[in-house]
C-alpha cells in the first residue's frame, strides 16, 4: 500500500484546464473520495494516478517514488470504471485472469489467485459466465475482481455505482467500504453524488472547475464548508443560502436579511469592518432549522427568519418544507408531524452555533476568513 | 370464406414489385436462357430446352485453355484481393483507429478517394501507370533508376505473364475494395467503449497486446462480414477489369476474370445462351462458397442469445 501524493498538479487540454495547480494527498490505507460535479476534474485527476494521462505540470508520488512519467504498467494500479469495462468476449475467469496473464504468471499462480480473489467477491459460481450473462451487481463485482486480483498498490474507482440501482448502490457501497477496510488498500473513489461520497469515504476532496474547493473528513466537509460552493453541492437537500447587507447599529454590527436582523460575533464584525465587506450570505443546513408558529420573545441571538410555506413534501421518515424568504426558496426538513399549510406565515429559527456566513465576492467561509487572515499575520 | 389480407402487403407493394421486375423475373429468365440455344438475340431459339451449354461449359473448363487462363485469373484474383480487401482493411481500420482523429480524417478520405473517383477515371490512372512505352509511369521510373532497360509491356508481354497481369488486376482493385473494410472496422473499433482499452492499458498490454487480446477479438462479426460480402463482389465485379482489358493494358485471358468472361460472351460473341449458363454456374459458386466462408468464420457461434439478467 501506498500514499499518493499531488504537488501542484496541472493538466491541459488544448486550452482547456482540466485540473488546475492541484497539491493533495491520498493517505496510506484510507478511502479518499474525490467529489465534484460532472466536468469537474475529477475524473482527469483519477486517470492523472493512473497513468493514463500526463500531468503538463506538476509532480505524482507513491510514497517517495516519484511515478510522473510511468506509464500505467508500472503504477501497479487497479482501476474501476462506471461502464465496467468487462471484455465481453472472455469468461469471467479470463476477465479476472486477464492482468495476470500480461505479467506472465504460472498458470497455477493465476487459477489460484483468481479463485481466492473470486471467493472474496463471492463471484466463483460465475467463473464460466460470460459478461453479457451477469447482472450490473455481477458485472461491478467482476471488475473490481479484475482490478484487485494483481495486488494493486492503489485501488481507483471511476464511478463505479453510477450505473447500478438506488437499492444495489447502497448494498455494494456498504460491501465496498467493508472491503476496502478488510484490504486496508488506499483507495481513491470518483463520484458526484455527495450522499455516497460522505457514507464512503475517510476523507472527501471536493473539486469544482479543475480547483480543489476542500478536502477534510466528511463531517468537516458537512458541518464546515469552506466555500459556498461546497456548502451548496454537499447535502441533500444542500444549504440554504441568503444574501444581506451589512448594517452597523450604535456600534453592532448586523446582517438584515429580509425583515431579519443577524448580529455578528466580535470576530466577525471586525473582519468585517475591516475588510469594509458589504455583503455576506447567510446559510444553514435545512435540518439544523425549526420552524415554530410564533417569533420566539428571546431569540438569544439566533437567526430568526420569516417566511412563507410554499410547499410540503412528506417523505415518511421527515417532512421537506419549501418556504419564500425574502423572495427566494428555503428548505427545511422537519419532523414528519410538523405540517404547515400553505400559504401560512411562520418563523424559521436556527440556533447561532449553525449559521454560517460567507463573503459575496470570493465565497469563502468567513470562518476560514478569519483562520487564513490568522496564517498570513501570525500575532 | 373472406381472405383477410395482411394490411402490411398493401405497402410493401411497390418495394416488392421493384424486387421482382428487377430481380426475380431476370433470375429466372437468365436461369432459364442458360438451358436455351439463345444466340445473336435470335428469340425464336428460346423455344428449346437443352442442357448443352452446361455441357459446353465444362468441356471447355478442361480444353479449351483460354477459359482455363479466365478460371485461373478469377481464382487468384479473387483470393488475393480478397485478402488485401479484409487484412488490409483491418489493418487501416486498426491504424486509424490507434491515430491521433487530426490524422486520421485526411488519411481516410484519402483511401477513399479510388472509390470516389469515376471507374473509368481511376482505370485510366491505372492504365497510364502500366502503359507499355516509355511514357509509362512505372516504366519511366524503372528506366530512370536504371533498373530495366527497356520498357516493358507490362500486361501483355508474354514473358511477364500471367503474374503481371494478375498484379495489376488485384492491385485496381484492392484500392477500390480496401476502403470498404477500412471503413467497417474503423467504425467497429470505435464501438468498443475505450474504457476497455484504457482497462488494459492499466493492467499492462502493450498496443499489440490490446490489439491481440481486445480489439480484434470484438470486431469477428465484422470481419466475417466484410469477407463474405467482399467474396461475393469480387466474384461478380467486372467494371474497371473491362475497361483494362479494353484499353489493352492486360492479356485478354490472363486479365479476365468469369464476370467479364460471361459478359463478352453475351454481348461480344453473342452466345447470350452460353452466357447465361455460364453466370448461373458463377452464382452457384458465389452461394456456396459464401456459405462455407460462413461456416468458417463460426458465424452461427456469434449469433448465440445472451443468457443475462439486467
Amino acid at each position: 500500500m501506498v500514499e499518493v501524493r499531488l504537488e501542484k498538479v496541472t493538466k491541459k487540454f488544448g486550452r482547456v484546464i482540466a485540473v488546475n495547480k492541484v497539491d493533495l494527498v491520498f493517505e496510506d490505507g484510507k478511502f479518499t473520495v474525490l467529489l465534484g460535479p460532472s466536468g469537474s476534474g475529477k475524473s482527469t485527476l483519477l486517470y492523472l494516478v493512473a497513468g493514463i494521462y500526463r500531468p503538463t505540470s506538476g509532480k505524482i508520488f507513491f510514497d517517495d517514488k516519484d511515478v510522473t512519467n510511468l506509464p500505467p504498467r508500472e503504477r501497479n494500479v487497479g482501476l474501476v470504471f462506471q461502464n465496467y469495462a468487462l471484455y465481453p468476449h472472455m469468461t469471467v475467469y479470463d476477465n479476472i485472469a486477464f492482468p495476470l496473464r500480461l505479467r506472465k504468471e504460472p498458470p497455477e499462480k493465476i487459477d489460484s489467485k483468481v479463485h481466492e480473489v473470486a471467493k472474496l467477491l463471492r463471484i466463483e459460481e460465475l467463473l464460466d459466465r460470460f459478461p453479457s450473462q451477469l447482472s450490473g451487481g455481477q458485472q461491478q463485482r467482476v471488475a473490481l475482481a479484475r482490478a484487485l486480483v494483481k495486488e494493486p498498490s492503489v485501488l481507483l474507482l471511476d464511478e463505479p455505482l453510477s450505473n447500478l440501482d438506488a437499492l444495489l448502490r447502497l448494498t455494494i457501497r456498504a460491501e465496498l467500504k467493508k472491503l476496502q477496510q478488510k484490504l486496508g488498500i488506499t483507495a481513491i473513489h470518483v463520484t458526484h453524488d455527495q450522499a455516497e461520497a460522505m457514507s464512503m469515504a475517510d476523507k472527501i476532496a471536493v473539486i469544482d472547475q479543475g480547483t480543489l474547493q476542500q478536502v477534510g473528513t466528511p463531517e468537516e466537509v458537512y458541518l464546515k464548508p469552506r466555500n459556498l460552493f461546497v456548502a451548496t453541492f454537499i447535502g441533500n437537500p444542500p444549504a440554504n443560502t441568503l444574501t444581506g447587507s451589512v448594517q452597523t447599529v450604535d456600534g453592532t454590527v448586523f446582517v438584515e436579511v429580509g425583515s431579519a436582523r443577524y448580529q455578528l460575533t466580535e470576530e466577525v464584525s471586525k473582519i468585517v469592518r475591516e475588510a469594509g465587506v458589504e455583503k455576506l450570505v447567510v446559510a444553514f443546513r435545512p435540518e439544523h432549522a425549526k420552524i415554530v408558529e410564533s417569533p420566539l420573545v428571546d431569540p438569544e441571538g439566533d437567526l430568526v427568519l420569516e417566511g412563507d410555506v410554499y410547499v410540503v413534501e412528506p417523505l415518511g421518515r421527515e417532512n421537506i418544507v419549501t418556504l419564500i424568504v425574502a423572495g427566494m426558496p428555503i428548505k427545511v426538513v422537519t419532523p414528519p408531524d410538523v405540517k404547515p399549510h400553505s400559504s401560512s406565515k411562520v418563523y424559521i429559527v436556527v440556533p447561532r452555533n449553525r449559521v454560517m456566513l460567507f463573503d459575496v465576492e470570493t465565497g469563502l467561509n468567513i470562518e476560514f476568513l478569519i483562520r487564513e487572515i490568522h496564517q498570513k499575520i501570525p500575532d | 370464406m373472406r381472405v383477410r389480407l395482411n394490411p402490411a402487403f398493401l405497402f410493401l407493394i411497390p418495394a416488392l414489385t421493384l424486387i421482382l421486375v428487377f430481380y426475380v423475373v431476370p433470375l429466372i429468365l437468365s436461369v432459364y436462357i442458360g438451358f436455351t440455344p439463345l444466340q445473336r438475340w435470335n428469340l425464336n431459339r428460346m423455344g428449346s430446352i437443352t442442357a448443352y451449354n452446361f455441357e459446353r461449359l465444362f468441356y471447355m473448363m478442361f480444353h479449351d485453355p483460354d477459359f482455363g487462363k479466365v478460371i485461373r485469373t478469377t481464382i487468384v484474383f479473387t483470393a488475393f484481393t480478397l485478402a488485401i480487401n479484409v487484412l488490409g482493411g483491418l489493418g487501416l481500420g486498426l491504424a486509424l483507429y490507434l491515430m491521433d482523429e487530426v490524422l486520421s480524417l485526411p488519411y481516410r478520405i484519402l483511401w477513399l478517394l479510388p472509390r470516389m473517383t469515376p471507374v473509368a477515371v481511376y482505370s485510366l490512372l491505372w492504365y497510364y501507370f502500366f502503359l507499355g512505352g516509355e511514357e509509362g509511369t512505372l516504366n519511366s521510373i524503372l528506366l530512370r533508376l536504371g533498373v530495366i532497360n527497356e520498357p516493358l509491356s507490362w500486361g501483355t508481354d508474354p514473358r511477364l505473364l500471367p503474374e503481371t497481369a494478375w498484379v495489376i488486376l488485384i492491385l485496381v482493385n484492392g484500392f477500390v475494395g480496401v476502403s470498404f473494410g477500412m471503413i467497417v472496422f474503423y467504425s467497429a473499433f470505435h464501438s468498443i467503449p475505450r474504457e476497455q482499452v484504457v482497462a488494459a492499458r492499466v493492467d499492462g498490454a502493450t498496443t499489440s497486446q490490446i490489439v491481440r487480446h481486445v480489439l480484434i477479438p470484438q470486431v469477428r462479426w465484422h470481419i466475417v462480414y466484410v469477407t463474405v460480402w467482399q467474396l461475393l463482389s469480387l466474384l461478380t465485379t467486372f467494371a474497371h477489369i473491362f475497361l483494362l482489358v479494353e484499353w489493352g493494358a492486360v492479356h485478354r485471358w490472363w486479365g479476365s476474370t468469369w464476370a467479364l468472361y460471361v459478359f463478352n460472351v453475351a454481348f461480344k460473341t453473342y452466345e447470350q445462351g452460353l452466357a447465361a449458363a455460364a453466370a448461373t454456374v458463377l452464382v452457384i459458386i458465389g452461394a456456396i462458397l459464401g456459405l462455407v466462408a460462413l461456416r468458417i468464420l463460426k458465424f452461427k457461434e456469434m449469433m448465440v442469445e445472451p443468457k443475462g439478467e439486467i
